[in-house]
């Protein structure tokens, strides 16, 4: 499913699956401003079927982050 | 199904330029943040054959925007603007304590917000040439007052619902204000879902992100009609359209029609379809059966919602349906483009996808329960502004249907015009015409000398100015009342009077009614000690039916006009009848 994460995050700001990595975040990914990154948020809780509090939301910095965050709602992610 | 948000984002990304006929202008001012709109709006945009071009005002910047006249929103000259004020911050605190102040306090509140939005439509008005869609105000379930809300001298929820009945007021004012009912929209897909706290708290957004494309899609209601490309004519099969089951098969006591779960599902259906016919969408019917099979459900069947009267084309027959449907829109004269089509067959559907792809095809469900919701879903009948005559469209184009069938019964047409009892009633322009005078040189193409295109308040000038006259003519036969469909406007001079407009709506032409109202203008002249009429024909891409008129009529030409000189005889057809008001 880790696989899924970055395919949605390649998919909301317009880049290529292969420039993500888990430190990949809002300081190297120049779309991800304020707004996408609710659109993320909106699109990892439907596919996910979870829903992140405001806390999680605000705390996330990159990738890595919100694979930490999914495990937490006991979403399985294979790495 | 509504694409994701994010999808629209990606697509609006990666589109390509277009160049299509028809564009619009969109502004989008909000006191919240409505990111994401402008994207569906640029993609719904391109997927109706629109050019998209917008402007988004800062967040929460509309008083600015519309309260100086060189902001930018100004200088981008809109066509369309939508306005969206949350009731949170318009409210400020009386939001969550509209109860720590007096009754007559909130009154005053009330009467000082409803003047502050007055103020900035006023200001627009006078600074803008776009049409203005403001949201109206969702009232929150809600209230701190719980039970007795309802019970409460001027409540919370009456706070706003009064503000929205003023909207609704103001909007009666100025024609080219329009109110959004938001609330409605929030109660059609629900609070709980419209408004996500969380991301109120994340970015001051309003409306949730995944409900953002439907807001577009409503909104396009309003870009539709204002670029033309809403749709006039529905056109239905039967067999699993209109009722369930195969009339050929099942037979006229075997279809589904009333009675069972099914069959209610198809009355309500036909429901649904009487009530936009009601308001002037024309419907034809196109279907792959047997004439006699098929026309005795239509006319026989106690359920049956639609009648033969309610169709302007009647298509049964084992003929191709892409060929019906082209013989369909020849014989009401529509664009293929103004067409809906409803059929249950996916077959017929990419038949008529492929052949005709400007019409919008529907994908029904296989669930006839959903047919009317499919139906209401569509955003595409809307217009800007509707007249009596728009209201009566169906019908008429209905009744024309019969009287095609009559002529085609009489081979000779002078028996046919003597058959139809024309009676033309010409009318003096007044405050009750003008709307639809206007609409008419707005959108007449083909019978037009000059094709002169007048606003309502043009006509309104003409018609308080004595050096003018404008009439219109009502048109009614034994099959029905055709509306006002004929507009003349003359010039008075004293020697003579230049026809400045002549217009007759393609439905009526080449039954004489034309010839009888130039006769009745060149009566009044007469009468008045005029010498000659003068008149054009400017010729156009499309009113080649008019050109002969003037020259049969007898008029001759000199340099640029057709001039008449009235100690001719005024020639008047006999068929019908003319009555002046």
């Amino acid at each position: 499913m880790t696989n899924d994460v970055t395919k949605i995050v390649a998919k909301i700001f317009s880049i290529s699956e292969s420039e993500i990595n888990d430190q990949s975040g809002p300081e190297t990914i120049e779309s991800w401003d304020s707004f996408n990154g609710l659109v993320l948020v909106d699109e990892l809780e439907n596919h996910f079927k979870v829903k992140f509090t405001i806390s999680e939301i605000t705390d996330v910095k990159n990738v890595a982050d919100i694979k930490r965050h999914l495990k937490n709602h006991n979403v399985e992610l294979d790495d | 199904m509504e694409k994701k948000l994010s999808e629209y984002i990606s697509m609006s990304k990666n589109m390509k330029i277009s160049n299509n006929d028809k564009s619009a202008k969109i502004a989008i001012l909000a006191s919240f943040t409505l990111t994401g709109l402008d994207e569906c709006l640029k993609v719904k945009c391109a997927e109706s054959s629109i050019n998209y071009k917008s402007f988004v005002g800062s967040y929460n910047q509309y008083n600015q925007e519309l309260l100086n006249q060189s902001s930018d929103f100004y200088k981008f000259d809109s066509d369309l603007t939508f306005l969206f004020i949350d009731i949170r911050s318009f409210f400020a605190e009386n939001f969550y304590f509209p109860y720590n102040i007096s009754t007559d306090k909130r009154k005053s509140f009330v009467n000082d917000k409803i003047n502050e939005l007055e103020n900035l439509i006023h200001q627009f008005n006078n600074n803008s040439n776009s049409k203005l869609i403001i949201a109206n105000f969702n009232i929150p379930s809600y209230s701190p007052n719980g039970i007795i809300e309802t019970k409460t001298d001027f409540s919370f929820h009456e706070m706003i619902e009064e503000i929205n009945k003023s909207l609704r007021e103001i909007s009666k004012k100025y024609n080219s204000l329009f109110i959004y009912d938001f609330n409605n929209f929030v109660s059609k897909f629900g609070e709980q879902n419209i408004f996500d706290y969380r991301q109120y708290h994340l970015g001051d957004i309003q409306i949730a992100l995944n409900f953002i494309p439907y807001l577009a899609n409503e909104l396009m209601g309003y870009v539709k009609p204002f670029c033309g490309k809403n749709k006039k004519c529905i056109v239905l099969d039967l067999d699993n359209t209109l009722w369930g089951g195969i009339i050929g098969e099942d037979g006229f006591d075997g279809i589904e029609l009333g009675h069972t779960s099914n069959g209610k599902a198809f009355v309500d259906f036909q429901k649904q379809l009487l009530s936009l016919w009601n308001q002037g969408i024309i419907l034809a019917l196109n279907s792959k059966n047997n004439y006699d099979d098929a026309i005795k459900v239509i006319k026989e069947h106690p359920d049956m919602i639609l009648r033969e009267k309610n169709f302007a084309s009647i298509q049964i027959n084992w003929n191709d349906k892409a060929q019906n449907l082209k013989q369909i829109a020849d014989e009401i004269n529509i664009d293929l483009n103004s067409i809906v089509f409803f059929d249950d067959d996916k077959i017929n559907q990419e038949r008529i996808k492929q052949e005709f792809p400007e019409v919008l095809t529907i994908e029904l469900s296989k669930d006839p329960s959903q047919y009317s919701l499919i139906l209401k879903d569509l955003n595409d009948f809307n217009v800007l502004q509707k007249t009596d005559e728009d209201r009566k469209r169906g019908q008429m184009y209905a009744q024309q249907r019969e009287r095609h069938e009559l002529k085609q019964s009489i081979s000779s047409l002078d028996e046919f015009l003597k058959q139809l009892d024309i009676e033309v009633k010409i009318k003096k322009s007044d405050e009750f015409l003008i709307p639809r005078i206007s609409q008419l040189t707005l959108k007449t193409n083909q019978f037009n000398l000059t094709t002169r295109r007048y606003q309502e308040e043009e006509i309104r000038n003409f018609s308080s100015d004595e050096n003018f006259e404008v009439g219109c003519a009502q048109v009614i036969d034994k099959f029905g009342d055709n509306g006002v469909t004929g507009v003349y406007i003359v010039k008075k001079d004293e020697k003579s009077w230049i026809i400045d407009t002549f217009l007759l709506s393609c439905r009526i032409m080449g039954r004489g009614i034309e010839d009888a109202i130039l006769s009745q203008i060149l009566k009044s002249a007469k009468e008045n000690g005029v010498e000659e009429i003068k008149a054009e024909f400017i010729p156009t891409q499309k009113n080649k039916p008019s050109e002969n008129f003037l020259s049969d009529y007898g008029f001759k030409k000199q340099n640029n006009f057709w001039i008449y000189k009235l100690n001719n005889d005024i020639k008047s057809p006999k068929h019908l009848k003319v009555e002046i008001e």
